[in-house]
């Protein structure tokens, strides 16, 4: 998934804990063959693969995993959306304006375009030339699945990390208490602008820009607004804290490439989840939470 | 990597080591020699065999002529069937020839491209070599030692450029990974290993009269002793020249086994073999080959005592890589029973690098095409009159060894390079 995995287990005995890990790690690599756009053999490339109109049936697990996307993505407005991967090549190292072929990328793009028959469990693309890409929501899937796992043992406390923009942490931390979360300052690094505190839940940040060698903030541009079809503009970072890994990875990616108006109907609409943004495109950092 | 990227790092390198010592070749992109546009200057190529190693080296030769002044004059062949689908294949524009003899004595030819079955190698070199003809050969060298020292010997005599086949030497992930290499990234060198597996029968043509006719021994020449050492030449010997580059020297010694234990249908070359090398300061490189198995696929790996780099997968491991500062912090506060906040929030995914669980690519998204890098280095080697002697060294050590390698697994022997056939490097 193009990032580094870290499980501490803190209060099992050694062997244990590696007897742990061997079969986290495992269910990782598994979701990775079967998720990653990269290997030809995965379900998704298989899925990649189909030309509009042909049906296709995925197994269970990604049939699943295709409907609450879908169920997400209508709850974002279509903001949350997995098939932008063509208009994110589109844009990488283009430093011009939309030329003429911005309107065909952007046609091969929508979840609108993909077809799920829930009664036969196929799924088919309406047009040619489509790509489902679970490069960020994989992180998120493979922390729901491995926290499940670690309910079902003895252990009683956990924190994982998935390259620091998933973690998850279940139970107490071992000095007492619960995991303090702090969500970096990007501009001021090892500053927490929010903290979150947590016991069993997941904290996903998304963000569009990368820290360059000067440490200055550059947009990567590869965070599409679905709806413009556009790198989506103003720097900011979103962090969401849910009980579900999966939830919060979703929803932090729909929010980074919403208005404030949208973010706080999703609010309403998840009570129990904290949504924090964090504008670095303003003269000093805003944060929001809502 | 794009043009663009390789560009950049050439010349990045200009001036060090690495590009005046290890691998001069690479300099010819930074200078490449000055080209006329008239019909003067163009450079005249020839093609011997045009098989399906030939026909892919005579589309990249195509390629180049989209910017580069220099006319596919000539190809041959003497399979009819061949030679037809040549004269399809140039429209007609090329002039075609059944024997090679007959196209070097009636064409001008400044350079020509050689892609014939191993055993030809030689004789169609050196008749090039005498008529005055840069040659640019498919790899190895030739099926014996003898006639690979002769082809050695007719090129130091006739001044011309003679280059081998080795498209990694031209390739710029070995460029950039000899840079870490030798940089100490992955630290000292410990080992190297390295495998092409494969599941196939590797049979060519299917349309011969069987194994063993005269018509099978013409087309599916691999299988044949007289011809070549099957694996060992046709795979092998690209990965034996990695590793003499890689480690700065040919090696000391070699061991190995071979048999054919499972395509048991008439062919005289191994269907699988292993060999371990010995190179100076004792380091060892393994290299193991097999037809009937593909879950390894191919794979060149360079062993450090910090790292691993994969030469074919264009991947770097690390081995102890360095924990995020989060992930430093929170093991430290747990160590001492403190719960302070710990932030977190490192780069976000960046998708368009496709990073595998531990570890990282050394060029990603590489898209240069090795083999129509070495054409063009060829070309411009032709317009200046002379190559890198470094490269043609990397040809022929690794055609020597290649067929040492051989006579190691047919007699099981510890074998050693004769005096007589060593020249230097």
């Amino acid at each position: 998934m193009g990032t580094r995995f870290y499980a501490l287990l803190p209060d099992l005995e050694e062997g244990k804990a590696e007897r742990l890990f061997y079969h986290l790690r495992g269910e990782v690599n598994r979701i990775e063959q079967k998720m990653s756009r990269f290997l030809p053999e995965s379900e998704v490339s298989r899925l990649n693969a189909a030309a509009a109109g042909e049906t296709v049936e995925p197994d269970e697990e990604l049939f699943d995993l295709l409907q609450a996307c879908r169920y997400i993505w209508e709850k974002t407005d279509g903001a949350f959306d997995l098939t932008c991967r063509p208009l994110m090549e589109y844009w990488k190292d283009k430093e011009s304006e939309a030329d003429e072929d911005f309107q065909q990328v952007k046609d091969r793009c929508g979840f609108q375009h993909l077809l799920l028959d829930p009664d036969q469990r196929t799924a088919a693309f309406t047009r040619n030339g489509m790509e489902i890409d679970f490069g960020g929501l994989g992180k998120g899937y493979a922390l729901e699945k491995i926290k499940e796992m670690i309910l079902n043992t003895e252990a009683k406390s956990a924190f994982i990390s998935f390259g620091e923009s998933s973690v998850l942490a279940l139970g107490e931390h071992p000095a007492g208490g619960a995991w303090k979360i702090g969500m970096n300052n990007y501009l001021d690094p090892g500053k927490t602008l929010h903290e979150f505190r947590l016991c069993g839940g997941s904290v996903s940040t998304s963000s569009n820009f990368r820290v360059n060698d000067s440490g200055r903030l550059v947009n990567h541009r590869h965070i599409i607004d679905p709806h413009s079809g556009k790198p989506w503009e103003n720097l900011s970072a979103v962090s969401v804290h849910a009980e579900s890994p999966l939830l919060a990875e979703m929803l932090s990616t729909a929010c980074l490439v919403s208005e404030s108006e949208k973010i706080r109907s999703l609010k309403e609409a998840y009570p129990e989840v904290d949504i924090v943004r964090a504008d670095y495109w303003t003269p000093e950092v805003v944060v929001t939470s809502y | 990597m794009n043009r663009r990227n390789f560009l950049e790092l050439t010349a990045s390198l200009a001036g060090t080591t690495l590009l005046t010592t290890t691998m001069p070749w690479f300099s010819v992109f930074n200078q490449p020699a000055s080209f006329g546009k008239g019909a003067g200057d163009r450079v005249r190529i020839g093609v011997i065999g045009v098989g399906s190693r030939g026909r892919a080296l005579y589309w990249n030769l195509r390629e180049l002529q989209q910017h580069m002044n220099i006319e596919i004059v000539a190809v041959c062949d003497n399979y009819l069937p061949h030679y037809e689908r040549a004269i399809d294949l140039t429209g007609g524009e090329a002039e075609a020839f059944l024997d090679y003899r007959e196209m070097i004595e009636n064409v001008e030819l400044d350079g020509v491209v050689i892609a014939t079955p191993l055993h030809e190698h030689a004789q169609q070199t050196i008749d090039c070599l005498q008529a005055g003809i840069h040659v640019f050969c498919e790899k190895a060298m030739a099926r014996t030692l003898d006639e690979v020292k002769a082809m050695y010997d007719a090129w130091k005599e006739s001044g011309k450029v003679m280059l081998i086949g080795h498209q990694r030497l031209f390739n710029p992930v070995y460029l950039e990974s000899m840079q870490r290499i030798q940089r100490g990234d992955i630290g000292p060198v410990t080992m190297m290993r390295g495998w092409w597996h494969r599941n196939t029968d590797w049979v060519f043509y299917r349309d011969t009269d069987g194994r063993g006719t005269p018509l099978d021994r013409q087309r599916n020449w691999r299988f044949y002793d007289d011809y070549s050492a099957g694996m060992i030449s046709e795979l092998g010997s690209h990965h034996f020249q990695v590793a003499n580059w890689v480690l700065g020297s040919q090696p000391l010694s070699v061991m190995g086994s071979g048999s054919i234990n499972h395509f048991k249908d008439g062919r005289e070359v191994w269907d699988n073999f292993s060999l371990v090398f010995k190179y100076p300061e004792d380091i060892h490189f393994s290299y193991d080959c097999i037809t009937s198995n593909k879950h390894n696929g191919m794979q060149v790996q360079v062993l450090g005592n910090d790292g691993t780099i994969e030469l074919e997968s264009n991947m770097q491991y690390e081995e102890f890589p360095a924990d995020p500062p989060a992930v430093q912090s929170l093991i430290r506060d747990i160590e001492e029973g403190a719960n302070e906040t710990i932030p977190i929030g490192g780069a976000t995914w960046i998708p368009d690098a496709p990073i595998r669980l531990g570890g990282r690519y050394i060029s990603p998204d590489y898209e240069l095409n090795d083999t129509l890098l070495y054409m063009e280095g060829f070309i411009n080697f032709i317009r200046e009159g002379t190559a890198p002697e470094k490269l043609t060294l990397e040809g022929y050590n690794a055609s020597t060894w290649t067929l040492l390698a051989e006579e190691a697994t047919k007699t099981g022997r510890d074998v050693t390079l004769p005096e007589k056939y060593r020249v230097s490097g």
